[in-house]
């Protein structure tokens, strides 16, 4: 199978599990106590208003009407309006979606940096004080909550030495990069925007920190103590060619994999580091919808969000098998 | 199963790792801490003394500036007047803004995040494998379905489908008697312990598909060896060579990853509790989220001190979790491990 084919067969599967994420979100009404007219109608509303109100919402229809109903409207990018803000939920969700991805964008890059260079020393210097060093930064990494540790950079960085800023977004990284494009000075609009999104980043970032520099430090001594690497040596290759080049090559293959699986964790945290430093993506919306039940808006959300992961994860596969053709042949 | 080979590497792993008997330590400080609460917390941890709030942690008196408002000659004046903030030797790590003890609502806090933990991870477990078992054992139509189901499950961010799902059905939580209250051998002390029983239910039925995915992947391995074809072989029915022969010999990986798990859930369980969707108020997170209003006013212990308990109780679980799997060698790196 060539690898456009393994790409296509990938994206066939991705549409049905967004179909199954769709029917999930959907689903979710009717496993919950209560009818969605309660959080629109007033609490002394007649049974005619209510009525009224369930016609107008489509409630009043049978079920399977509704879910193809509500099929046949996303297909046309239409996820209803929000009860609370009466605004199209596609409009609300993708204005809501661009603050969350580069969090966790900058979170990642954050990560990744960071992580691999230190996997690689770690593994290299085995059982050195680094070594030592870097095992105990990942553990307490992969084991600190990160909304704690969100407070706590603000309570360090903001409240004592009052350098970064602690709530809301600043200016987006568009606005960075339309300085920077129309040679404007753009010093100041990427000082502010690193103001707000260090802190969050690094809040959000270190637990993948941790867990990029566990996984690369495991396998790149799985992969140096392999065969391929001792006969590399032999034949007199320089020692950072292999290490570089072939071990970690193969090391990032695995890596790879997990986290594409982590992407769920990535989003997740992103829920609560929004709520943390009010940061206005779509984690905030979704907690502000389930506490107000408004559920045009909190299955959009959803739908939203198990869309991005699935895409990711196609991409993640291809890449995957770009890497490592074996697996295209699977 | 566990032979006597598996104990000699676990004993071989413990005798050169230092950070197994460190975490090893830990957990049991924890689970000690979390089982005798009611004799270890100087204070009842929901006692307010509204007189005695906002006390520092032992070692952290100081003074500091307070402004307040008063009429004088008919004029409102602002009057700032230096106060010494003394640590209590009564409360260690000082009290929160209602006044309780911080050192006893820690103790208690180990007792929500472990059953949570614990109960949750067990949930998790018993959907997970059975259902993992039978699609790698039997594959066909029930794996496809199986896979498929995990895929959209994986979909969905554990912390989003958890709050999603405590939001909409509720808080529900059980009172569960106290022995030693009731025994009338701590007589302060909380009569019961809140059990955030939706809280549970969510964290099992968002963690399930990890131990499916663990559990299939064994079962697909071992339905070729010769042991399974055999028993097929004398005649044994399907669901007698999984329970007798499979899991016997896929428990080391489920193994491992509940350890990883439980640690996973007692960090979804802080997360959930900070954000308000828990059933209980005695609880890590939820004491972070109070804490959190009190941080740019100078009062630092109130947010930090849980933090610390629930990263030291992670750690020691973590680091329970890389003895067994160093020891062991389940080869299942990185499954699971996430909140």
């Amino acid at each position: 199978m060539s690898l456009g084919r393994f790409a296509l067969k990938r994206s066939l599967q991705g549409i049905g599990v967004v179909w199954g994420v769709v029917t999930v979100v959907f689903a979710l009404r009717f496993v919950t106590p209560g009818s969605p007219i309660n959080a629109v109608a007033p609490l002394d509303a007649s049974q005619e208003t209510r009525q009224a109100i369930a016609a107008e919402l489509g409630l009043d229809q049978p079920l399977y009407i509704q879910y193809g109903q509500y099929i046949f409207d996303l297909l046309q990018g239409d996820m209803g309006r929000s009860y609370i803000r009466g605004q199209e939920v596609t409009t609300l969700v993708f204005e809501r979606l661009p603050a969350t991805v580069e969090l966790a964008i900058a979170a990642s890059v954050v990560a990744i940096v960071l992580a691999i260079p230190l996997g690689v020393i770690s593994a290299t210097n085995r059982n050195d004080p680094v070594d030592y060093g870097a095992t105990l930064l990942s553990l307490g990494g992969i084991s600190t909550p990160n909304f704690w540790l969100g407070i706590m950079l603000i309570l360090i960085f903001a409240v004592e030495f009052n350098i970064f800023n602690t709530s809301g977004r600043g200016v987006d990284v568009g606005d960075v990069a339309l300085s920077v494009a129309n040679a404007e000075p753009f010093v100041g609009t990427l000082l502010t925007w690193l103001a707000y999104i260090t802190l969050p980043a690094i809040a959000l970032g270190t637990y993948f920190m941790a867990l990029i520099t566990r996984l690369t430090r495991s396998g790149m001594l799985d992969e140096l103590s392999k065969g391929y690497v001792q006969a590399a040596r032999a034949k007199g290759l320089p020692r950072t060619l292999i290490r570089y080049k072939h071990a970690l090559r193969n090391t990032l293959i695995p890596v790879i994999t997990v986290l594409g699986l982590q992407l769920g964790t990535l989003i997740g945290g992103a829920v609560i580091t929004e709520a943390v430093f009010s940061w206005p993506g779509l984690g905030t919306l979704v907690i502000e919808s389930i506490n107000n039940r408004d559920w045009p808006a909190l299955q959009g959300s959803l739908i939203i969000i198990g869309t991005s992961f699935v895409l990711v994860n196609i991409l993640v596969d291809v890449v995957y098998a770009y890497l490592d053709p074996e697996v295209v042949n699977d | 199963m566990v032979s006597s080979r598996v104990i000699r590497n676990l004993k071989k792993e413990f005798r050169q790792s230092g950070l197994a008997k460190l975490g090893l330590a830990l957990v049991v400080l924890i689970l000690l801490t979390a089982v005798f609460a009611p004799f270890i917390a100087p204070h009842n941890p929901t006692d307010q003394q509204l007189d005695q709030s906002e006390l520092p942690p032992i070692g952290f008196s100081e003074t500091s500036e307070r402004t307040s408002s008063q009429m004088v000659d008919g004029e409102i004046q602002t009057v700032t007047e230096e106060v010494e903030v003394t640590a209590d030797p009564d409360h260690v790590f000082g009290t929160d803004g209602l006044g309780r003890d911080m050192f006893s609502r820690v103790v208690y806090g180990a007792r929500t995040s472990l059953v949570v933990g614990v109960l949750g991870t067990v949930l998790a477990a018993s959907i997970g494998v059975p259902v993992g078992l039978l699609a790698g054992y039997h594959r066909g139509r029930v794996d496809d379905a199986l896979m498929r189901i995990a895929d959209v499950s994986l979909a969905f961010p554990s912390l989003v489908l958890a709050v999603a799902l405590i939001g909409l059905w509720g808080r529900a939580a059980v009172n569960v008697p106290d022995p030693f209250v009731v025994a009338g051998l701590a007589p302060e002390m909380p009569e019961s312990f809140v059990l955030p029983i939706t809280v549970v239910i969510v964290v099992g039925l968002v963690n399930w598909v990890w131990f499916a995915r663990v559990a299939r992947g064994e079962a697909l391995s071992l339905r070729g060896q010769e042991y399974v074809k055999a028993s097929r072989a004398l005649g044994a029915d399907d669901n007698t060579i999984i329970l007798r022969h499979v899991l016997p010999n896929a428990i080391t990986p489920i193994i491992v990853l509940g350890t990883v798990q439980v640690a996973a859930i007692i960090l979804l369980e802080s997360s959930l509790s900070f954000l308000g969707f828990s059933g209980t108020t005695l609880s890590w997170g939820f004491d972070i989220a109070q804490g959190r209003d009190y941080v740019s006013s100078g009062q630092w212990w109130i947010a930090s001190i849980p933090g610390l308990a629930i990263m030291l109780s992670v750690i020691g679980i973590n680091l329970l979790g890389d003895w067994l799997r160093d020891a062991l060698d389940p080869g299942i790196e990185g499954e699971g491990g996430a909140a």
